[in-house]
């Protein structure tokens, strides 16, 4: 179980956590279980409670389809937030690479739940946005590491 | 003898060509400058050899034909352990952005 706030959970009162947590459905994910595949309509978004999440995309190899590492997440770390975000399908896939136990948030109670208490509302966004924005700053590195090395190799 | 005389003018302009041709066809590297004679990496010397019509495929280099024989799930993690590096040069960068680290390079031998 988790010994640190959630990232999704920072800067709320422990009684407004709750009220986030209590929305929750736990699942249990065996090694190797899936637990979204890219494409699928996302209807909630995962905190890790315990365990391994691993995020893939397809990518051909020797003219054969393989599954390649994009991101890894751990225990109090969230996925899926597709399900927040419009056109609310998730781009990944998700499985868990050793047992593992997830909260699943559903986007209609996470919704309901924001318009009572809008002020829960802002800081899971908020959370939210820390979260996505951290992915997009660190892809963007890993991007132009990527065009140097191509650029390297065109102009040698 | 007009007749005999053209004759043997286009015999010779055609042994002329014929010596041509040959000469250009059979010419050697040993004619060729001295730079394209230094020795170069091996992938800009592939793509620079004459096409030889009945020369046999290009064998390819045994660094390729060595990755070319590691298994798909090796290769996959090798793929999988240079998004990990990768990630970690990049969030290092996050941590004090530099255009040194960000351009840093890779320690991961996928690409080395």
């Amino acid at each position: 179980m988790l010994n640190a706030r959630p990232d999704l959970l920072h800067g709320l009162a422990e009684a407004d956590a709750a009220r986030v947590l209590a929305l929750g459905k736990k699942l249990v994910l065996g090694n190797g279980a899936e637990l979204f595949h890219m494409g699928q309509n996302a209807e909630s978004l995962y905190m890790i409670l315990r365990g391994h999440i691993k995020l893939t995309l397809p990518m051909q190899v020797r003219g054969q389809e393989g599954n390649v590492l994009v991101e890894e997440r751990t225990a109090g770390q969230t996925v899926g937030w597709s399900a927040l975000i419009p056109p609310c399908r998730f781009t990944l896939t998700a499985t868990a690479t050793v047992d593992s136990e997830v909260l699943a948030l559903s986007r209609e109670g996470l919704r309901a739940l924001f318009a009572a208490a809008p002020e829960i509302g802002c800081a899971v966004s908020l959370n939210l946005a820390t979260v996505v924005g951290g992915r997009l700053q660190v892809f963007q590195a890993m991007w132009v590491r990527e065009m140097q090395r191509l650029v390297e190799l065109r102009c040698a | 003898m007009e007749m005999l005389l053209m004759g043997a003018v286009l015999a010779l302009f055609g042994i002329a060509v014929s010596c041509l041709a040959f000469g250009a066809a059979t010419r050697s590297e040993e004619d060729a400058p001295v730079a394209a004679k230094q020795p170069q990496p091996e992938l800009a010397k592939a793509a620079s050899a004459p096409a030889r019509f009945f020369e046999p495929a290009p064998v390819p280099s045994p660094a390729v034909a060595a990755a070319s024989r590691v298994p798909i799930e090796a290769l996959l993690l090798q793929i999988e352990n240079h998004v990990r590096l990768e990630q970690a040069a990049a969030e290092s960068f996050m941590a004090a952005p530099d255009a040194a680290l960000l351009h840093s390079r890779t320690m991961s031998p996928f690409v080395n």
